[in-house]
């Protein structure tokens, strides 16, 4: 279980589109989505490897946090990568992305890699937001964008693998300071980290493989 | 992790198909009994069904009760609990699994009577008891999630559940608020929802227990942790002058609001004894002693005092030094002021904050013995005398809680201070004071050996200077102090802060009660009031000089607080004497000539001029986000490399000093206008409401279209009609109900436009419509190729366009003379005197003035001159008037009309506005116009003239102005014409018709379907041109543009027949 880096991940976005199944459907894959049963949860980790190294990703859901305030807010920092997720068959939840973002902003880090996703795409027949809706949100607001489904799996991994990637390109530019643990990076006990400045050795071509599944 | 699924495989034939069925639940058990010991070769296969009992569990939950019976009646849970005491077989790997379950179970349980079941039997506070491998992040991460699910599951019913009133057990609160320091952020995260949602119920036997039981031990060492992070911070702020660790700093700053808004939380749930408690613990352990401490000058060094101490012991006089104070850690006065402004903007209870306001406006030295206990007495009944102290706890949490708490039997004989609940904390303080002293004596009696009569000398003369020093409200005039920017802003920022943090506190401070304490006498008749508004007007005097070290942020506070404390009370007039007002109007017109010096001679002056009054009006002054920011803790610094905002830092570069001029001016002249009730009538200077918006209908009869195609980036094409207005380009689809009238599809602003023409294709043009002013979005509005019927009226639209921007701004170039008084706008000696000047004929200097003229800003007074009658409207300019208090209008606009009318040649009016320009910034126009000078100056001449014809004023028919005008000049430029037409990268601002053009413009217009047999005067004219473009649903006039008469003017063909026939004889 050793890894050369651990990035938390928080996981945002409004109530019921589906935050928890995307990160169930990451890191515990056994749980197969069955009809008319959603399982919860609110924490995850899983190995994966970037650049030929073990990056351990763990992410965090706001579940039940929301009730206060000095909870909501001081959730954002602490974390390196953030989800934020919409549903593209509820418009509001579209709507209400501007709000969040506003927040995760305000408080998270300023090198947090924020990544948006219209989830349940695998619901194309009752979807009430454009794809280029989305595209051009992320565009606008300077965020990584993607469909996923929870159900069928599509994109989950590239998600929030893509996130780790830029993460890990944040690292490599030297940008996010890895030695302090607020950053939501942690660096691995039998780790030896590179020097910043010097990408990657023997990694060459950044090949990101998942973790074992 | 734990991600194989082959763990079902082949081997057990005897697994149900359903895998979501009480049968294969059945099947699960069988396995878990047969599995009591967890073993390596086992615990893949009990990890798995443990994951799969989650899953049938929820699946009952919602389907199928038998399940959950079933699962009731086998006692599963306690097998749980066995695999997880078993040391063996790897049992981290066996516990994430179980408390994933777990967690999954608790959190997806719906059924009410489900979770009731699963709660009786005391299983889950054993397990929340059990000592996990805590060391690894997942089980942590998994245990404290746990916890949290439950308390998410508190209710007044379930509570009976986790605390249990007969032996004084709270398992679930107890256990996590041992993690509230845990290194990892979740888990506090965590800790602190579980305490808040613990707290949240309304159950009064368990509040009374954590009230008893925990209070003390968990706030102090809460308070404690916060004061050790705040001395991490102020180091951190004292050795990052140079702005480097910035990320360490703004971490530690978050964490601490953190902390903060945990405190404000749990006050905010409004549990009587819970507040008073920690309210205690907060004023008397931290704010007094770190905080307020903090404020008063710095001590002798401490073996100084040391020493004094025990020579005055050895010739028994007393000395007042007080040993402990010196050896109480204190922060930087800045930090200080930082964390109190915090506490105000922050907390909002109302005893806190009311007593630790009265500290710093009324208290004294004798605060930090006697503590502010009296204060808080009003408020909080029984209160005892606190000696204010910021030491450790002298028990550690966890040493506390277990003696609270004890494992179930043993408690009663060790926690016997801890049982007397609030009454006991002066004795859990006075500990480690005591302890203190004592150390420090023994420090003390190894230094008395060897002290020398030198130093003898100067501790008396330091323990004189002590006593002096003492002042009625030291606090209070340490704030005043911190206000002086003679230096720099640096303290001043963080005084204002806190100055307003404490008048603006939301509801915990009775704003009356505030002015009562301020407006008390400081000196004689001199009130802090009087004292802090004379520091405000110091302030925003300064800031109104042209090279100050004041960050705008400081500026808009200041004045900000100045209307706060000059409010009038009730009826009365504002509390503000004419002296103060004054200085207060003259810090307007002060940033007013600053402000001067940048117009025009920026080359984007209008549009920074404009942003930064749409940024000044969407940035709402929030003090709270400010204090968000931890580089206000460190010394103001002009560059912007370190990523700090503009407002919150000085200006670097010239583009920056102009902003910062237009921005200081906008606030002074923002606040002049509260002060005098007046409304805001001149800016912002397009006038919203007189604009054409997307989806209006307008009736376009008698105004100017152009057909075109708009050919989008991705090939979209769409047929439209451009309209040019007086500001915007319009372009319309024909309205299906009424025959000439049209919908705007899309409008954008004149000014913002940019065209080119395309090389390859004589009837296109790209037109790009930026967004206005200095924006972060760099997208433009509309950037798309248009295609015209011919080349003909191609060239037309493109005229007008690039003669549409620069009207458009050369009219607010314009109107922002008027807004800063520019002397050549207004002052009529001044014309006189430059236009004999330009006789003298410099005709370098002539050229000069023309040729800012025609650049992008035009600042041009004489050349303005012409349009200011069709572009600012009559009454707004009466309104500056009156406002600014200088002349009447008709004397201007007589000057005005007086170069135009008149046929004095152009040059002598380039001339008059050359030296004006001189006049008015003397390095401005330097000689680096060389290189465009010769394409500009035929622009300049053009534009010159075609200003001069915009006026409607002019006594000639429109039509014939620019066919006349403009020809001679285009041709006898012609060489710049031509050499602007090959190359298409200036085209936009260019103006470069050709002589063929013109022609055929003018011809097209003979030709016109449109031509309607009116024939107007240029007075009748006008006004049915100003009136041609109204709007249905909302009638809004919009004034069209003056530039029709080249195209679109309704004049009779014969006349231009004429026209043409008089170009061609040229």
């Amino acid at each position: 279980m050793s890894y050369a880096y651990l990035f938390k991940y928080i996981i945002i976005g409004d109530t019921g589109v589906g935050k928890s199944c995307l990160l169930l459907q990451f890191t515990d894959k056994r749980f197969q989505p069955v009809h008319d049963l959603t399982i919860g949860v609110e924490f995850g980790a899983r190995m994966i490897t970037i650049d030929g190294k073990q990056i351990k990703l763990q992410i965090w859901d706001t579940a039940g946090q929301e009730a206060f305030r000095s909870i909501t807010r001081s959730y954002y920092r602490g974390a390196a990568g953030a989800l934020l997720v919409y549903d593209i068959t509820r418009r509001e939840t579209f709507n209400h992305l501007t709000t969040w973002l506003e927040d995760a902003r305000q408080h998270s880090n300023s090198n947090m890699v924020i990544m948006l996703i219209g989830n349940k795409s695998d619901l194309d027949s009752r979807r009430e937001v454009k794809k280029e809706e989305g595209e051009a949100f992320a565009r606008e607001h300077g965020l990584v964008f993607m469909e996923t489904s929870a159900r069928t799996a599509a994109n989950v991994e590239e998600a929030f693998i893509n996130t780790a990637k830029e993460i890990y390109e944040k690292i490599q530019e030297g940008v996010f300071d890895i030695n302090n643990e607020a950053n939501g990076i942690k660096i691995g006990q039998q780790a030896t980290p590179t020097n910043p400045a010097l990408p990657g050795a023997g990694g060459a071509g950044g090949a990101v493989n998942s973790g074992c599944c | 992790m734990f991600r194989s699924r082959s763990w079902f495989g082949g081997p057990w034939g005897g697994r149900p198909k359903n895998r979501l069925s009480l049968e294969h639940l059945k099947y699960l058990y069988s396995i878990l009994e047969k599995n009591t010991t967890v073993s390596e070769s086992n615990r893949g296969l009990l990890v798995e069904s443990l994951r799969c009992i989650a899953e049938i569990l929820i699946w009952g939950d919602q389907h199928d009760s038998l399940v959950f019976d079933f699962f009731l009646e086998k006692n599963m849970l306690s097998y749980f609990l066995h695999i997880m005491r078993q040391k063996s077989g790897g049992s981290s790997y066996v516990c994430v699994q179980l408390l994933q379950t777990l967690n999954i179970l608790f959190e997806n349980i719906r059924n009410e009577t489900s979770l009731y079941y699963l709660l009786s039997n005391n299983h889950v506070n054993s397990i929340m008891v059990h000592k996990f491998d805590f060391s690894d992040e997942d089980v942590m991460a998994y245990y404290i999630l746990f916890l949290k699910t439950l308390s998410l599951k508190l209710t007044p019913h379930t509570i009976h559940f986790f605390y249990n009133e007969h032996t004084n057990d709270f398992p679930l609160y107890t256990e996590a608020i041992k993690f509230f320091n845990h290194p990892e952020s979740m888990v506090r995260i965590a800790v602190r929802t579980i305490s808040l949602n613990v707290y949240k119920v309304q159950n009064a036997s368990m509040l009374r227990f954590i009230r008893d039981k925990t209070a003390a031990p968990y706030f102090s060492n809460i308070v404690w942790f916060i004061g050790k992070h705040i001395l991490e911070l102020d180091t951190c702020v004292r050795t990052d002058i140079d702005h480097q660790s910035n990320q360490k700093l703004s971490n530690l700053v978050a964490e601490h609001l953190n902390h903060l808004h945990y405190l404000n939380d749990i006050l905010l749930l409004d549990i009587k004894d819970l507040n008073a408690v920690l309210t205690e613990h907060l004023l008397h352990k931290l704010f007094v002693p770190l905080y307020i401490f903090s404020l008063t000058p710095a001590p002798p060094p401490p073996s100084l005092a040391v020493v004094t101490q025990n020579l005055a012991a050895v010739l028994n006089r007393n000395v007042d030094i007080d040993i402990q104070e010196i050896h109480h850690p204190r922060v930087s006065s800045i930090v200080a002021l930082y964390l109190l402004s915090l506490v105000f903007l922050v907390v909002t209870h109302e005893p806190l904050v009311h007593a630790l306001a009265w500290v710093i406006l009324n208290g004294d030295h004798s605060v930090f013995k006697e503590g502010a206990a009296e204060i808080l007495n009003s408020y909080v009944e029984h209160r005892e005398v606190v000696v204010p102290s910021f030491g450790e706890p002298h028990e550690s949490l966890e040493q506390a809680l277990d003696t609270v708490v004890g494992h179930t039997a043993n408690y009663s004989g060790d926690a016997i201070s801890e049982d007397s609940g609030v009454e006991s904390t002066p004795a859990a303080t006075a500990s480690p004071s005591s302890q203190q002293t004592e150390t420090v004596a023994e420090a003390a009696a190894t230094q008395l050996r060897n002290i020398t009569d030198e130093e003898k000398q100067m501790l008396q003369q330091s323990t004189s200077a002590q006593s002096v020093s003492e002042l009625p409200n030291p606090f209070l005039e340490t704030v005043l102090q911190a206000l002086d920017c003679t230096e720099n802003d640096y303290l001043a920022l963080l005084a204002l802060c806190l100055i307003y943090a404490m008048s603006h506190n939301r509801d915990g401070m009775k704003n009356e009660w505030f002015e009562q304490v301020l407006s008390k006498s400081m000196r004689g008749s001199f009130s802090y009031k009087t004292a802090i508004i004379e520091h405000l007007l110091n302030i925003i005097t300064q800031s109104s000089q042209p090279s100050c070290r004041i960050r705008l942020i400081t500026a808009e506070i200041a004045l900000e607080l100045l209307l706060t404390f000059t409010k009038p009370a009730a009826d009365d007039a504002p509390c503000i004497t004419s002296s103060q007002q004054s200085l207060l109007f003259s810090a307007r017109n002060q940033s007013m000539v600053v402000l001067r010096n940048f117009y025009k001679s920026e080359d984007i002056f209008l549009d920074l001029f404009e942003n930064e009054y749409n940024e000044m009006r969407k940035a709402q002054l929030n003090v709270e986000f400010l204090c968000t920011y931890s580089t206000i803790l460190l010394p103001p610094t002009g560059t912007p490399l370190t990523g700090i905002e503009f407002t919150h830092r000085l200006p670097c570069g010239e583009v920056e000093k102009a902003r910062r001029a237009i921005r200081i001016y906008f606030l002074l002249r923002r606040t002049c206008q509260k002060f005098l009730n007046e409304k805001e009538t001149l800016l912002p200077l397009t006038n919203v409401v007189n604009l054409v918006q997307v989806d209006n209908v307008l009736d376009l009869n008698n105004s100017d279209l152009i057909a075109c195609t708009v050919v989008s980036k991705d090939n979209t094409k769409q047929r439209r009609f451009l309209v040019i207005d007086a500001l915007q380009l319009i372009l319309v689809e024909p309205d299906a109900k009424l025959l000439g009238w049209g919908v705007a599809k899309f409008v954008g602003f004149l000014q913002d436009v940019e065209v080119q023409g395309d090389k390859d294709d004589s009837r296109c043009l790209h037109i790009t419509v930026h967004r206005g002013g200095v924006t972060h979005n760099r997208t433009p509005l509309l950037s798309a190729k248009f295609l015209f019927d011919d080349h003909i009226r191609c060239m037309a639209a493109k005229q007008r366009l690039t003669k549409g921007r620069s009207k458009a701004r050369q009219k607010k170039m314009y109107q922002i003379a008027q807004l800063i008084e520019i002397p050549g706008q207004l002052d009529s000696p001044l014309y006189p005197v430059c236009g004999t000047s330009s006789h003298c004929g410099n005709s370098r200097l002539a050229q000069k003035g023309a040729n800012l003229t025609a650049s992008r800003v035009p600042g041009f007074a004489a050349v303005l001159r012409g349009n200011n009658s069709a572009g600012v409207s009559r009454t707004q300019m009466a309104q500056n008037r009156s406002i600014e208090g200088i002349r009447n209008e008709s004397g201007s606009r007589s000057r005005r009309r007086s170069p135009n009318a008149g046929s004095s040649s152009p040059s002598s009016l380039r001339t008059a506005n050359a030296v004006l320009d001189r006049d008015r910034s003397p390095s401005g126009s330097g000689g680096s116009h060389s290189s465009s000078q010769s394409r500009e100056n035929s622009q300049a001449r053009g534009s010159g003239n075609r200003s001069r014809e915009s006026s409607p004023r002019m006594p000639r028919p429109r039509s014939e102005e620019i066919p006349l005008e403009d020809f001679p000049h285009s041709r006898n430029n012609s060489p710049h014409s031509r050499g602007a037409m090959g190359n298409p990268s200036p085209s936009s601002r260019s103006h470069t018709p050709s002589r063929a053009l013109h022609f055929d413009q003018i011809s097209v217009h003979s030709g016109s379907p449109r031509e309607s047999s009116c024939v107007l005067g240029t007075n009748a004219l006008l006004s049915q041109l100003n009136g041609s473009v109204a709007i249905a649903r909302e009638v809004i006039p919009v004034q069209s543009s003056e530039e029709t008469s080249f195209i679109g003017n309704d004049v009779e063909a014969d006349n231009r027949r004429k026209v043409r026939g008089n170009i061609e004889t040229v």
